[in-house]
């Protein structure tokens, strides 16, 4: 590597100043757009969240009312706890079952049984379709009177069990939760998959030959060498249970319905931002703005604190 | 090569000077008479994009009366027709005639100086005095031509009240009778889920004022002299958690769809929803054969029919065309459009005694003149964040899953209202 790219570099040496300079030029379209389309909004969501809102147009500016609002306010705070709640149950199921499931197939891919290669194609199969049709689909599936899982319960005699899954507090956000887990065990399978393959398969023979068992080499060879793809998958779980919305809006509408029991701070973010499903409903701006503002802070924050948590892992491995 | 430059220089500006000559000839012309006044084109802003085609007929309707006046009307998406209005009106643009939200959103844009007054307007009398209500400002100023109404009332299934041999209740105690006889007899009294907020507060509209008595006392709590946790309105409450039991099994799973699949097949007796289901019933099962009744009084009162203003029609405050955009205004009070709206649109018009081809909506327009209540959830509590009618419509919700009781329900709506709703304060 180092010798090919030395040899260029001299036959070029009279035009490197320029192109020394220009190698900087290139990155700027790609800055425009990030800068217009993130830090900009960003920006403006941070600026707004000061203001007071009148529908649209914006008022005094009122410092960090809109903040303690938030917090203190009702019915505001008791959504805002309500939402965060279930945020957190999120993130903790999708988690366990999720990743668990994940790394079992994996696991189970990874040792090659027969027709391994069409399972990995099958529990992939899911991620190809949009949210909003996963979200279609399983509200079908799911519902009560001509959903198929209730027919199924049904012919198998346990009408006991039969429940209106999405209407009924209890099971509502639970449902919810699996059927994202459903839709995105395959992506977390493959970058287990790729964290075992990665494994050196010397390193597993050698402690075979010297006497490890098959639980011995998981937890002492397997599982510390695949901290790397765990952590990045706590990344990518809490980022994405933190920013859940479509599958929650697609199911259950914007009031995270029923009874907010499957709200989450991002549909809340939605509600007060472009008011609720009722066309017409009103808005506010300025809680809104002052909600995502909490919201990017708080992700940043601890997605910040776990990748340095994993370089640490990293390090003492 | 210069001098060839010069020549091409002054034919250029001969060529100039004869052109806007020409043009100032044509239009001194066409001052003189009048007839041929420039064309102007007036833009309608609105959020049914559906009803695009319709419109069109509308505007030809219109155009054969006044040909020098072009019409466009340009549609934007429900959801995002009020950002979108907001910000043009805001920039002192805008469509020419706008499309009114009814009620507390639409008069927003009124009260801050975006719609024209138009009192006085040819043809406003032809509307009741509560129709134009629904576009009225605080300041007693009318700022819109209603154009539509839309009800709420129970539907039926005519043939399965025969095969029952039930008639359609005069009293509220016959309704639940009703609903007990059907429903010991193994068929769905009401096809009704609590999946939905929305259907909620609508089904409220439809059920409460039997118990609450009617327009007297929507006319008392909007004034303030009454509040929500009058005995009446809490009697209002229990009565939506009593008719769960006639309601589907599963009920708090259901929504809009699986109600009126029910409905639809057969499968259950009753619907109680809004005049724009009739034409999707229509399209789902052409054979139903469906009835509606008004609502009948539990406390002695007339049966009532709830019944609101869907939309309105204004003028854009900054529009250049007011005297072209009034002419169109008045077309849509002339008893012509009535008819067109009603046979294309398959809607009430707003317009009292238009006939349409649609037997039930004739039926409905003409009860609607007999014993109209208002739904006075949306027109007089949907302001507020979250608003007065989400809230009923969440706390409902909550009684329904059992996690909350009407003393509840009624004392966060009461606490939410008292938060904006001026008389309450």
């Amino acid at each position: 590597m180092q010798i090919e790219t030395n040899t260029p570099i001299v036959k070029q040496k009279k035009t490197r100043n320029w192109k020394r300079w220009a190698i900087h030029l290139f990155p700027i379209p790609a800055l425009l757009i990030f800068s217009i389309f993130i830090v900009y909004p960003l920006v403006a969501a941070l600026s707004y969240s000061f203001y007071d809102w009148n529908g649209i147009t914006r008022g005094a500016f009122v410092g960090l009312a809109n903040f303690i609002d938030l917090f203190t306010l009702q019915p505001f705070s008791n959504m805002f706890w309500n939402a965060a709640k279930n945020n957190v149950v999120y993130f903790a199921v999708q988690m366990v079952v999720q990743n668990g499931i994940a790394f079992v197939l994996a696991f189970i891919i990874y040792k090659r049984i027969k027709g391994s290669e069409f399972l990995k194609i099958a529990y992939f199969l899911p991620r190809l379709l949009s949210v909003i049709v996963v979200g279609f689909l399983w509200k079908l599936i799911l519902n009560p009177n001509f959903g198929a899982l209730n027919v199924i319960l049904g012919e198998f005699g346990m009408e006991s069990l039969q429940k209106a899954w999405l209407g009924d507090p209890k099971t509502a956000l639970m449902a919810i939760i699996l059927v994202n887990c459903w839709f995105g065990i395959g992506f977390a399978m493959l970058i287990f998959l790729a964290g075992l393959q990665s494994i050196p398969k010397e390193l597993v023979e050698a402690a075979k030959l010297d006497g490890a068992n098959g639980a011995n080499v998981i937890t002492k060879i397997i599982l510390p060498l695949m901290v790397p793809s765990i952590m990045i998958m706590t990344v990518l779980t809490f980022i994405q249970s933190f920013e859940a919305f479509e599958l929650v809006y697609a199911m259950q509408g914007s009031q995270g319905e029923p009874y907010y029991s499957t709200d989450l701070l991002a549909v809340f973010f939605y509600r007060l931002a472009f008011g609720g499903s009722a066309a017409g409903d009103s808005t506010a701006v300025g809680l809104g703005s002052a909600l995502a503002v909490v919201l990017f802070l708080f992700i940043a924050t601890c997605t910040a604190l776990l990748l340095k948590y994993m370089q640490k892992k990293q390090v003492e491995m | 090569m210069k001098g060839i430059g010069r020549i091409w220089l002054l034919s250029l500006m001969a060529l100039m000077l004869i052109v806007s000559t020409a043009c100032s000839n044509e239009s001194g012309g066409s001052n003189s008479d009048n007839n041929d006044e420039d064309s102007v084109t007036l833009t309608i802003g609105s959020w049914r994009t559906e009803d695009s085609a319709n419109y069109q007929k509308v505007i030809e309707a219109f155009n054969e009366k006044h040909p020098d006046i072009e019409v466009e009307f340009k549609p934007s998406k429900n959801t995002e027709y009020n950002t979108i209005l907001n910000t043009s009106l805001q920039a002192g643009e805008g469509p020419d005639i706008i499309h009114l939200r009814p009620y507390a959103p639409g008069l927003e844009l009124a009260k801050a100086g975006y719609v024209e007054p138009i009192d006085g307007l040819n043809g406003l009398d032809t509307f009741p005095d509560e129709t134009l209500q629904a576009s009225r400002g605080e300041d007693g100023k009318q700022y819109g031509v209603p154009l539509n109404l839309s009800t709420t009332q129970v539907f039926y299934n005519k043939a399965i009240f025969k095969e029952h041999g039930l008639e359609e209740p005069k009293t509220w105690d016959e309704f639940i009778a009703i609903n007990e006889k059907l429903k010991s007899e193994g068929v769905t009294p009401l096809a009704f889920g609590t999946k939905e907020g929305w259907l909620l507060s609508l089904a409220h509209g439809i059920f409460g004022p039997a118990h609450l008595g009617g327009n007297e006392f929507v006319e008392k709590i909007s004034k303030g002299e009454t509040d929500f946790t009058s005995p009446e309105f809490v009697k209002s409450i229990q009565v939506m958690e009593d008719l769960k039991e006639y309601f589907p099994n599963n009920s708090e799973g259901l929504g809009m769809e699986d109600i009126r699949t029910l409905f639809f097949t057969g499968q259950a007796a009753m619907f109680p929803l809004g005049s724009w289901e009739i034409e999707v019933l229509r399209e789902m099962n052409p054979d139903l054969e469906l009835g509606f009744f008004p609502m009948p009084s539990a406390v002695g009162g007339e049966p009532t029919l709830t019944t609101w203003v869907d939309g309105s029609f204004g003028i854009n405050a900054n529009s250049e065309h007011k005297e072209e955009a009034k002419k169109f205004l008045e077309f849509l009070t002339t008893e012509e459009f009535g008819e067109l709206f009603t046979t294309n649109f398959k809607m009430i018009s707003a317009i009292p005694g238009v006939q349409s081809d649609n037997e039930l909506v004739n039926e409905l327009s003409k009860a609607v003149s007999e014993y109209s209540t208002p739904y006075m959830m949306l027109v007089y509590f949907a302001g507020g964040n979250p608003s007065s009618k989400v809230t009923i419509e969440t706390e409902l919700q909550g009684m329904y899953i059992g996690e909350q009781d009407v003393d509840g329900v009624v004392k966060t709506l009461q606490e939410n209202t008292e938060a904006w709703f001026e008389p309450f304060q």
